[in-house]
């Protein structure tokens, strides 16, 4: 039996097995191509991968998945998908016209006279930090209006940074969500929501000092100010 | 019978579109640009100070609990390396765009650009998630033997630049993931009305993070809109059904080139048109480099 020569340092063929009339390979693969094994390999781990990215799209996307789908997901893909940021649905929507799909950002008011009001990100700033900050604030709002766990310890670490950034011990956070008009109304400009709002402040001194925050109800939940009538005392 | 041929024929397709040998001609601008996108997409996570996910930032461990996968992982989270694992990244990605130990560059790249993605999920955009895909098939690639240090270092060895298998695996992946995320972007922008009534692109153009100043222009006209958007939607279905015909394969990719970039721009994800535009070059055919 003739002895087969090595592989080169990809694992290609060696050139008696490259096609040629001594060494006859399966679908005549050619020069250059993989020996059979480390093909057969290959392939299985292509099939495989490819199946786990038909899986992430069919299952990550807002329209929900069936349980059979998302079960073979997480059982099978997730566990090595998931630390190399592969499980991925790619569902890139870019708008669907919906109050969500606005610009947020967060603005910090500091407690006290002359206080300056911090804007994150600032107004019209278009970098790619801004855009981070646009994405934490639109996090921070999709968490609080699903009631997700995550709106809780996001809400005490916004606040934190914030008393931070404007150097103070007490703050009001708000975020704020710039809701696109209608084309036909593009005039008017955008409507300014505030989504959460909340008080950050340092209570106690020295080594206890601690945050609190405290959130702050949305002004139509408030008891409306209603008129005395004339005459009562 | 005229059914036997048929499996023989079939496995050699699939192999030469996976395996046939390929030069890493083709390989060189993603390698370049994906390096690049990676630099400029670090320095946005890096700014304030690491105010947005260095420690002490916003994302604190708390957050991250509540948010991460339970499988996922980062090398963020060994603690007190933030400072030296940015420069680890910035240098694997230096490393990377300029061909240097690019079998060492490559993986390292993906595996920090991973870590850090996962150390701030709720931040991560479009863009970082398809130069994480990027960056992956580089790994499975030789994109090294072409303009870089390391074919320089070669040359000078007297090593010659030889076709291989993995720069055809990696330029397949590159090309199924185009039109995988194409078509997948334009299935879940057609779940909402705007993109079938025509008015998404006002939409887009009236947001804050728009990099196109062109609301003002399409505020006054409803043609013109309509032919913005529905102009993106066929663009998109083009751009993946087309890259896979011979006929259409450098059309499509010579209009993901440009046409990525665009609409990326006009919805304020600018890294995410230019790594989709980084795709669209993997997809031109070989000839055209």
């Amino acid at each position: 039996m003739a002895r087969t020569p090595p592989a080169d340092r990809d694992g290609t063929a060696p050139r008696a097995a490259r096609g040629t009339a001594a060494a006859p390979v399966a679908a005549e693969p050619g020069a250059g191509m993989p020996g059979d094994t480390l093909r057969a390999v290959a392939t299985a781990l292509l099939a495989l991968y490819l199946v786990g990215l038909a899986l992430c799209v069919a299952t990550n996307t807002s329209s929900g998945t069936s349980m059979l789908l998302g079960g073979l997901q997480d059982r099978l893909f997730a566990p090595w998908m998931v630390p190399a940021w592969l499980d991925l649905g790619h569902d890139t929507h870019l708008t669907y016209g919906l109050p969500e799909d606005g610009d947020h950002h967060v603005e910090i008011v500091p407690q006290g006279a002359g206080a300056r009001a911090i804007r994150l990100p600032e107004a019209r700033d278009r970098s790619g930090r801004a855009a981070r900050w646009r994405r934490l604030a639109r996090a921070w709002a999709t968490a609080e209006e699903q009631g997700d766990e995550v709106a809780g310890p996001l809400a005490e670490a916004i606040g934190a940074v914030s008393l931070d950034l404007a150097g103070a011990d007490d703050v009001v956070v708000r975020l704020r969500r710039s809701i696109v008009p209608e084309r036909a109304a593009a005039a008017a400009g955008p409507t300014v929501d505030t989504v959460v709002a909340g008080r950050a402040r340092v209570v106690g001194e020295g080594d206890e000092a601690e945050l609190e925050w405290i959130p702050m109800p949305p002004a139509e939940e408030l008891a409306p100010l209603v008129g005395r009538p004339e005459g009562a005392r | 019978m005229s059914a036997a041929p048929a499996a023989p024929l079939r496995a050699s397709a699939w192999d030469r579109f996976w395996f046939a040998p390929a030069a890493a001609t083709r390989l060189v601008p993603v390698r370049v640009g994906a390096a690049l996108l990676g630099l400029a997409l670090l320095w946005t996570w890096a700014a304030d100070d690491g105010l947005l996910v260095g420690p002490g930032g916003v994302v604190t461990p708390e957050v991250l609990a509540a948010w991460r996968a339970p499988t996922a992982l980062s090398l963020h989270d060994l603690g007190g390396a933030w400072t030296v694992l940015l420069v680890a990244h910035a240098a694997a990605l230096l490393f990377l765009g300029l061909g240097a130990a690019t079998a060492v560059a490559a993986p390292a790249a993906a595996i920090l650009h991973a870590s850090l993605l996962h150390r701030g999920p709720l931040l991560a955009g479009p863009g970082d998630d398809v130069l994480a895909v990027i960056l992956w098939c580089l790994v499975v690639a030789r994109s090294g033997d072409e303009r870089s240090v390391d074919r320089l270092l070669a040359d000078r060895a007297g090593r010659a630049p030889s076709p291989s298998w993995r720069n055809r695996t990696a330029l397949g992946l590159l090309r199924v993931h185009a039109s995988v995320l194409a078509a997948a972007a334009v299935v879940a922008q057609l779940k909402a009305d705007v993109w079938w009534n025509g008015t998404a692109a006002w939409h887009l153009a009236a947001r804050e993070g728009s990099r196109l100043d062109v609301a003002g222009i399409l505020a006054g006209s409803e043609i013109l809109t309509n032919v913005v958007t529905h102009a993106i939607t066929l663009f998109e279905i083009a751009f993946a059904a087309g890259v896979w015909p011979r006929r259409t394969r450098r059309a499509a990719a010579l209009a993901g080139l440009v046409g990525w970039p665009l609409v990326g721009l006009l919805a304020g994800e600018p890294a995410w048109g230019a790594a989709l535009a980084i795709l669209a070059v993997a997809c031109l055919p070989e000839r055209e480099g």
